[in-house]
């Protein structure tokens, strides 16, 4: 064969692989809804609600039951990292990754203070006030937190058509959360911090993504992702349910009633999901570019609402469905702006 | 320096010298350094460098068939050079050790 249809073909390859990655992204992310929303109603996360709610009020058992179900998310994505980590034979990789705190690791520990405690967090708070389909959608307006911030913080430009999809992206935002608020404020009765739940995942996941591209593009994503979930263990076990406990929040007892098969099971399904979701995100971004990545990526938005119809037949409030199709279409016009730049995706 | 350190940063590193380097040539390097004689630890070494360029560390200049099978059989291969972006991110990386 020449050397011109074998770059056809290489490059053929490459491509069909990267947007398998990306739709496996938005398939497994898309999945992470269900057993997202579904611990909400689970022993012991249902009666630690409760529990807290007698004496502290329906907010702070919210906030304080998300802080045990985030904790447990983060454990079992750990979980389904590192035995995906064996798979591959990364052990020796993670080791010495860890060890370049300096020009590496710090970046992941950083990310994780905003993909946990904010985008995470967030997320469960907005399943567990509003539901999954609004939670989803909510987080899909994370690039224009990413790219306004990339343009402040290293001076990336904005381009016209990047302008264009944000521009939509808001569109949608104000229609998902405008049209959810319009009902409640009719009707007397506004969850607000489930709304806050929704823009603290956009935001943390947009900070999150330009913080941890500065460790990811010196390091192997496997590795990388792992010590971004190491660190958010960290966060939580260490840092955030002890002080909860002292505070004298029930933490520990609920947290041991969480190693009832059925519960277990569900968070395992969460770890698996949103840790594959993201090893997916990072394979694409080689093979078709980071922009397309993503862009196929946040197809996860449509997938959740697909997948929630399909199990618990939610169908959600007709805003939140235009609302977050503009978000799918605005990325799409952000993302896909440079066709000839699939070899390199950065300036040089 | 050897194989004590992430493999990202030592594919950086022989990039520094500024000079083209064909993958086969950084691909068996490193598989002697870290003992990842495989096929597998071939093609995962490979995908490290494909990364590196997509990430705008690395620029793809030049590429043949392997005809002989040095690499993979029929397969193409591909000549880097460390571009600025990749120069400064190496630069962090690794010159503190150096």
């Amino acid at each position: 064969m020449d050397l011109k249809a074998l770059k056809a073909q290489e490059s053929k390859r490459k491509i069909s692989k990267g947007y398998m990655w990306a739709l496996f992204c938005a398939v497994f992310w898309g999945i992470w809804y269900l057993p997202g929303t579904v611990v909400w109603v689970l022993n012991p996360f249902d009666e630690m609600y409760s529990a807290i709610a007698e004496t502290g009020g329906d907010g702070t058992a919210l906030i304080i039951t998300a802080v045990l179900i985030t904790a447990f998310n983060a454990l079992t994505v750990m979980l389904a990292l590192m035995l995906w980590n064996g798979v591959l034979g990364k052990y020796g990789e993670l080791g010495r990754t860890l060890k370049e705190f300096h020009p590496c690791s710090k970046w992941f520990f950083l990310a994780s203070i905003f993909g946990g405690p904010m985008a995470i967090l967030g997320s469960f708070i907005a399943m567990g006030f509003i539901g999954g389909a609004f939670a989803a959608v909510a987080a899909l307006l994370y690039p224009v937190v990413g790219s306004v911030l990339a343009y402040y913080w290293y001076g990336e430009k904005i381009s016209r058509r990047a302008a264009i999809g944000i521009g939509v992206i808001i569109v949608g935002g104000v229609t998902i959360f405008g049209g959810g608020l319009l009902t409640e404020l009719s009707s007397g009765n506004v969850q607000w911090i489930g709304y806050l739940g929704g823009l603290m995942a956009a935001a943390g996941w947009g900070i999150e993504g330009a913080i941890a591209g500065k460790g990811l593009d010196i390091s192997e994503p496997d590795v990388g992702l792992t010590l971004r979930f190491l660190g958010e263990n960290i966060i939580w076990w260490i840092i955030i349910v002890p002080i909860l406990a002292i505070v004298g929040y029930p933490m520990y007892s609920f947290a041991l009633q969480a190693f009832e098969p059925f519960t277990m099971l569900v968070l395992i399904f969460a770890g698996i999901t949103f840790g594959f979701c993201y090893v997916c995100w990072y394979k694409s971004f080689p093979l078709i570019g980071v922009g397309r990545g993503q862009g196929i990526g946040n197809l996860y938005g449509l997938f959740a609402i697909i997948f929630i119809f399909l199990f618990f037949g939610d169908v959600p409030q007709w805003t939140i469905l235009v609302g977050g199709t503009l978000c799918v279409i605005g990325s799409f016009v952000m993302f896909t702006e440079e066709t000839s730049a699939l070899e390199t995706l950065r300036g040089e | 320096m050897g194989k004590n350190r992430p493999i990202k940063f030592r594919i950086l590193e022989l990039f520094l010298d500024g000079e083209g380097h064909w993958n086969y040539e950084i691909v068996s390097k490193i598989q002697e350094e870290y003992d990842m004689k495989s096929a597998y630890g071939r093609d995962s070494i490979n995908f490290d460098i494909i990364e590196l360029a997509s990430g705008g560390m690395l620029k793809d200049v030049e590429q043949k068939v392997d005809e002989k099978g040095i690499y993979k059989k029929d397969f193409l291969l591909h000549k880097y050079v460390i571009t600025d972006f990749g120069k400064v991110r190496g630069s962090d990386a690794c010159i503190r050790y150096v």
